[in-house]
């Protein structure tokens, strides 16, 4: 095996244009430049494997077959797919159904979302399908009891990103971040992080670092549409069983990417709930509005060093519905 | 009372852009060059669109082409580009190598830049953040990490890889 000794530390920092966004890989190993490449390579490859599995736009996905199957035809699917269908039931069942991975049809029905390709085309979603239709079988296998539509862009980005850490960890990376588009992880170094201001894209909140953490943030800056007088985000209520907007920016941190990612709706979604379910995953929320910041739950985030002029934002000892 | 449970207020520095701009430089093209085809020699190819094949390009892609935007290289196992797109508030560019029948082999980002015009609007909403400067790190032209929350789509980057691939079918590869 080779000695890391005989090579000076280096970072090297690399994006593409993967998962609808730019997935940006910053790495640092006592490794050769080649190998250090080699590790990111690695890791892009690993982010276009959740992409090609579990995308709702490529008809040869575990997505797509499984929003062509008929109700009791049992799908094979990769056990990664499997497992990020696992951790959505999970976290369905945590938030009273309020996170759902069943509800495609609306974002397609608003167009945030094109009709499934080829083979989903042929059959339509039964009327009030939920996650809960798909039985998840043992072997990586799963069945609809009643035939739904799939999107797994809620949770399916944070997945990719915790994959790529692997790849970086098992290519011998010290320290890295993988960024998808405002999904990030890291491990070693801590990192800094920024987040945009929820009114005003072009503004960034610095917010301190993080260590070992995962963290992801949903606002309705760049997406969304205007519908006649109302923007709508891809974000769907499964109680009103439609789209909604994100009225300002949630921040999810949590130990890794997916969690943070598919928490970043729930805290949207239901927040009277959603402080049992961070703590039960261990997570915490900071929500930016025009009111300021505040957060809950464990404290990934290390806020600016004390002693810096840091402003103190409106406190409001409250519900966290308030947030 | 669980510790968890309370709601805390997070002192926040923050960095009010003025003007709103930044930048990230992944790679050079050299080191694009060297990564995508390390020791086969590249040489430049001309690429002197006439008014017919640009019609034909924008038709085929469905992407408007800008004079001089793209450069090309050619080796012994492909080609190499560098291609730049303008979205409504960033300016990427990129490199891309193609193998010899022409399929996409890598796509590398080289730079990026965001850069919003105008004001810093409600400017009220950000003195309530307004604590520290974190060191000059958001200055224009300056580099700044981790973005929490910078959902950029990149589909101007898929269109201009579809700009692309149809000036490759179209000017390159009949020659």
């Amino acid at each position: 095996m080779r000695s890391p000794l005989h090579h000076a530390e280096r970072t090297l920092r690399r994006a593409r244009p993967l998962l609808g966004t730019l997935v940006e890989v910053r790495a640092t190993a006592a490794l050769e430049a080649s190998a250090l490449h080699i590790a990111i390579d690695a890791a892009f490859a690993a982010v276009e494997r959740v992409q090609r599995r579990m995308s709702f736009h490529d008809e040869r996905s575990d997505v797509s077959r499984i929003n062509a199957a008929r109700p009791g035809e049992v799908i094979d699917i990769h056990a990664d797919t499997h497992e990020v269908l696992s951790a959505a039931r999970t976290l369905g069942d945590l938030c009273d159904g309020c996170f759902d991975i069943a509800t495609a049809a609306n974002l397609v029905r608003h167009r945030l979302l094109p009709a499934p390709a080829a083979g989903g085309a042929a059959r339509q979603p039964e009327p009030g399908v939920t996650y809960r239709d798909l039985e998840l079988l043992p072997d990586a296998q799963v069945r609809w009891r009643s035939a739904g539509w799939i999107d797994l862009g809620g949770i399916a980005k944070g997945y990719a990103v915790d994959r790529a850490i692997d790849e970086l960890r098992a290519h011998g990376v010290t320290s890295a971040v993988v960024n998808a588009g405002g999904d990030l992880r890291c491990f070693g170094e801590s990192a800094p992080i920024h987040v945009r201001a929820p009114d005003e894209p072009s503004a960034l909140l610095y917010l301190g670092t993080i260590e070992n953490a995962s963290m992801a943030t949903s606002a309705g800056y760049f997406c969304g549409l205007q519908i006649e007088n109302d923007r709508v985000d891809a974000l769907v209520d499964p109680d009103r069983g439609t789209c909604i907007a994100w009225e300002r920016s949630i921040s999810v941190l949590a130990a890794d990417c997916m969690t943070a990612d598919a928490l970043t709706k729930v805290v949207r979604l239901a927040p009277q709930s959603a402080l049992g379910v961070l703590q039960c995953l261990n997570a915490q929320a900071v929500v930016i509005d025009r009111n300021g910041l505040r957060a809950c739950g464990r404290e990934w985030l290390r806020p600016p060093p004390a002693g810096s002029p840091a402003t103190v934002l409106k406190f409001d000892t409250g519900r966290i519905a308030s947030l | 009372m669980n510790p968890g449970a309370r709601i805390v207020v997070l002192p926040v520095a923050a960095v009010a852009l003025c003007p709103p701009a930044y930048a990230l430089v992944y790679m050079s093209v050299e080191q694009a060059q060297q990564l995508m085809f390390g020791t086969h020699a590249l040489a430049p190819l001309p690429l002197q669109l006439s008014a017919d094949q640009i019609a034909a390009i924008e038709r085929d892609s469905g992407v408007k082409v800008y004079a001089g935007s793209l450069r090309a290289w050619k080796a012994d196992d492909g080609y190499f580009f560098v291609d730049a797109v303008i979205g409504k508030h960033d300016l990427i560019t990129y490199a891309v190598a193609l193998g010899t029948d022409g399929s996409v082999r890598q796509v590398e980002i080289l730079e990026y830049r965001e850069a919003y015009g105008g004001e810093v609007r409600n400017a009220h909403w950000r003195g309530q953040f307004v604590g520290r400067h974190h060191g000059d790190a958001v200055q224009t032209g300056r580099d700044i990490q981790n973005i929490s929350g910078a959902t950029l789509s990149c589909t101007h980057v898929t269109d201009g890889i579809r700009r692309l691939l149809a000036t490759y079918a179209i000017a390159i590869a009949p020659r």
